[in-house]
């Protein structure tokens, strides 16, 4: 009786009994390696998401102040969380993309014409503009994210680049989430006409000025060319 | 947006009504003589008067006059003492308007001082999110004891004073004077809540405070951190917090005497990084204000002045009425 080999000798005939197994082969695995980004253009991107992010948590902090409606203001507290953490862990993985230790906090505009969208997101201030404020963030800024997020988990290199993929991910079920909740109380508070078309004219203003700069990673039409 | 805002532009919906914030100012520094608590509070009669009008507060001003804020507020809260109900609805509104400050507070600090470090917009965003959640528990509470959000009048004051311009003076402010205040005010009520053999009350206070803890250890590092290498900017901050301490000890309400309203959470603050001498400070800048034993003179007279008036004013009508039914 042949002794079971349990560790490969220097031999040709001096192999283990263990047939080959790999648990990525059951199922196969059919991911293909390859994708749209290098390392250096994925860590741009990561630097323009957290950007976004980074701002959706000042923009939103700035405005429950200036928001009568309570459950609005209280629903805000936790969306400015959630940008938060979004926004750590986009910077965390900087580091990881060969930024430098020093890149956990590197926001970057795609381009300028990004930066005063988002400025322009902003804009408004006083009490009675509640449906501009949330027309601009959650009808146009956030799906634009949600949208890009899953574009570029999709694109990016499955094995390689899996981490960016699955921090994308868990970003983007929260953004769904608030996109929900927001989708809401907008369908709420616009209830005349009047109300609708402001709503209206708000997103349709924002995402004129947000498809001229080409988004947050500058590349809007570019990449659905 | 602007940077800054000044508390009145806080936003509030229709249930709300503003407390000229001057009333608890002047309290802030009342000293403990009876004759100058009563003309304050005679000074501000007219102005308390309008501030409750069609408010839960209305019945309490009539009866006590202006100064009903010191029987309702300024007495220790204790179960089946007189108007128990009615006080801890008013002490729960009073902590819900705070948390709402505390939460615009917060979350301003985002907004105010975009360039500051990451690591410090974390812990306001953290902080944002939990003072939500908090307006929200005491909404719920004020339910559970059958008040709700606008019952009384709400003061700004807490924005007022805690919110500067200079991050260093804001955390020091919000984040040690306030949350240290609400650390005060939360334990006082798990005991409250202890005595009145009230669960749903007790388990919510005590997840309440441990975020408030939270909130003071964040300032504690932050105003370290923000004024590292410069004494000058340090010591700013400190005699902020300490203006800020001195003023929500409400004259003495909140401290360390025997008749204090609220009693000073030491052990509480001790683990949020307060400093022995800071707490030492605490307790004497705390309990310099009027003692109860003034308050009560004070109140006692300036409710029959109250009263007087009222009567006058009746009898006034009457004649008035009799004039008109003659002509
Ligand atoms: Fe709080
Ligand atoms: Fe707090």
């Amino acid at each position: 009786m042949t002794e079971q080999r349990m560790y490969p000798g220097t031999g040709a005939d001096e192999r283990t009994t263990f047939a080959p197994y790999s648990a990525f082969e059951i199922p196969a695995d059919l991911r293909e390696l390859h994708g749209r980004y290098d390392v250096e253009s994925m860590a741009r991107r990561v630097r323009n998401f957290r950007y976004a992010e980074e701002w959706t948590m000042m923009i939103l902090g700035g405005w429950i102040a200036t928001i009568p409606e309570l459950p609005v203001k209280t629903g805000l507290g936790k969306i400015v969380w959630d940008a938060a953490t979004a926004a750590d862990v986009l910077g965390k993985r900087l580091p990881e993309l060969r930024c430098g230790r020093k890149s956990v906090a590197a926001s970057e505009s795609a381009n300028d014409g990004f930066a005063a969208f988002v400025q322009s997101v902003a804009e408004p201030e006083t009490p009675d503009l509640t449906i501009e404020k949330l027309a601009g963030m959650f009808d146009v800024l956030k799906p634009h994210l949600i949208e890009v997020y899953e574009r570029t988990a999709r694109e990016t290199d499955y094995i390689s680049d899996a981490p960016t993929i699955e921090l994308l991910e868990d970003i983007v079920r929260k953004a769904r989430r608030h996109q929900a909740w927001a989708g809401e109380v907008l369908d709420r508070l616009c209830d005349t006409d009047a109300k609708q078309q402001r709503r209206r004219a708000r997103a349709a203003e924002m995402t004129s000025q947000l498809e001229a700069c080409g988004g947050v990673a500058g590349d809007l039409g570019v990449a659905n060319a | 947006m602007k940077r800054f805002i000044h508390h009145s532009e806080l936003a509030r919906d229709q249930r709300f009504v503003r407390q000229d914030n001057a009333a608890s100012t002047v309290l802030a520094t009342l000293p403990d003589d009876v004759d100058t608590v009563v003309n304050v509070f005679d000074q501000f009669s007219d102005m308390i008067e309008s501030s409750v009008q069609g408010t839960a507060a209305e019945p309490l001003f009539e009866e006590y006059g202006p100064a009903f804020g010191l029987v309702t507020l300024n007495e220790p809260l204790t179960p089946g003492a007189p108007a128990e109900r009615q006080r801890l609805a008013m002490r729960l509104h009073a902590i819900f308007v705070g948390e709402m400050q505390a939460l615009e507070g917060a979350s301003r600090s985002l907004w105010d001082f975009p360039d500051s470090p990451w690591e410090f917009k974390m812990n306001m965003a953290r902080q944002a999110w939990d003072e939500a959640r908090h307006v929200q528990i005491f909404e719920k509470l004020m339910d559970h004891v059958g008040c709700k959000a606008g019952d009384y009048p709400e003061s700004t004051f807490l924005f007022e004073c805690a919110c500067s311009e200079d991050p260093a003076l804001r955390v020091a402010g919000v984040n040690r004077g306030l949350e240290g205040l609400a650390c005060d005010v939360f334990r006082d009520l798990i005991r409250f809540a202890e005595q009145s053999g009230d669960e749903l009350l007790k388990q919510a206070m005590d997840y309440v405070l441990a975020d408030e803890l939270t909130h003071v250890r964040f300032g504690s590092e932050w105003v370290k951190e923000f004024t590292r290498g410069d004494p000058e900017r340090f010591k700013r901050a400190q005699d902020f917090r300490r203006e800020v301490d001195k003023q929500f000890s409400l004259g003495g309400a909140r401290s360390d005497r025997e008749d204090a309203a609220v009693p000073i959470a030491m052990q509480d603050r001790r683990e949020a990084g307060f400093t022995e001498e800071e707490l030492s400070e605490l307790l004497e800048l705390s309990g310099e204000g009027p003692s109860r034993k003034t308050l009560m003179a004070a109140t006692k007279i300036i409710r029959e002045r109250h009263l007087a008036r009222r009567e006058e004013k009746r009898r006034e009508e009457k004649r008035q009425q009799g004039q008109e039914a003659t002509a």
